[in-house]
């Protein structure tokens, strides 16, 4: 897999655009994964997922292909994702109720707008509560979590894509389990 | 009721396998006798399980083509160079 991706990245180093296809066919689902888990919003999710692809090629100069290409690129999708959420500071969440109503919460209302049959089945997934806990983590314990629980990631691959030191992961996912734990409990 | 030694940090070592063997005897034995560390572990692992049980989600069918409609044109030198 390593071999192969290396192959490729040096092929798109050499200026062949087209190869750049399979790099985005290979990390397509993963870097949308994190930013959905990251984002909790499909359109924010393709567009920051977009973002991140763009980003890595353009600067694919900078890539050094003795690393892990997955761990670069999960960087970049990560940072993007946390940047895009220090920006829009929410006046609101999904999960307060709509003005006026007694039991309408946010989430109720995107069900009723009409979308295509494929973003349907996403729209489930925002729904989703186990999403909906994700969301209400800080983001630094957040991108931990994701990446350790549903990126399946190792320690040290996160503490690369997240430029931090492994007892820093580490206590990030502690915390971020035991606010969950304390949210799950109540439910 | 609330275990009245500190186990926080512990269960969260002990949840990674992180703990010396004689560490490890040690909490177990705990956790025996003390329902609150046993009920916290227990939910932790549960958070676990559902984390981890978080349906994978694909990209959209049009997201490569979307990806590489918006890279930058090659210049004709960069193609030369294949």
């Amino acid at each position: 897999m390593d071999a192969v991706v290396k192959k490729i990245v040096i092929e798109v180093k050499k200026g062949n655009q087209q190869a750049f296809s399979e790099l985005v066919e290979l990390y397509k689902d993963k870097v949308y994964q994190i930013a959905y888990r990251m984002l909790g919003n499909v359109h924010e999710a393709q567009d920051v997922a977009q973002e991140a692809f763009l980003r890595a090629y353009v600067n694919i100069e900078s890539y050094d292909t003795n690393r892990k290409f997955s761990t670069w690129l999960f960087r970049i999708a990560t940072n993007l994702a946390i940047d895009r959420i220090r920006k829009k500071k929410p006046d609101f969440h999904l999960e307060d109720k709509v003005a006026g109503t007694e039991d309408l919460d946010y989430y109720s209302q995107f069900a009723t707008e009409d979308k295509l049959p494929e973003e349907k089945v996403v729209q489930y997934e925002t729904q989703d509560w186990v999403q909906k806990e994700i969301m209400a983590l800080p983001p630094k314990y957040r991108s931990a979590i994701i990446l350790k629980y549903i990126e399946d990631l190792s320690l040290k691959e996160i503490s690369n894509i997240l430029n931090l030191p492994v007892a820093t992961v580490k206590t990030r996912i502690h915390r971020g389990r035991e606010a969950l734990r304390k949210r799950l409990r109540e439910t | 009721m609330a275990c009245k030694k500190d186990y926080a940090e512990q269960i969260h070592h002990y949840l990674d396998e992180e703990l010396t063997l004689l560490e490890r005897k040690r909490f177990e034995s705990h956790i025996q006798k003390c329902s609150a560390c046993h009920a916290h572990v227990r939910e932790l692992r549960k958070t676990e399980a559902i984390v981890q049980s978080a349906s994978h989600i694909k990209a959209p069918a049009n997201f490569t083509d979307n990806v590489m409609s918006q890279l930058p044109k090659q210049s004709q030198k960069a193609r030369y160079k294949n």
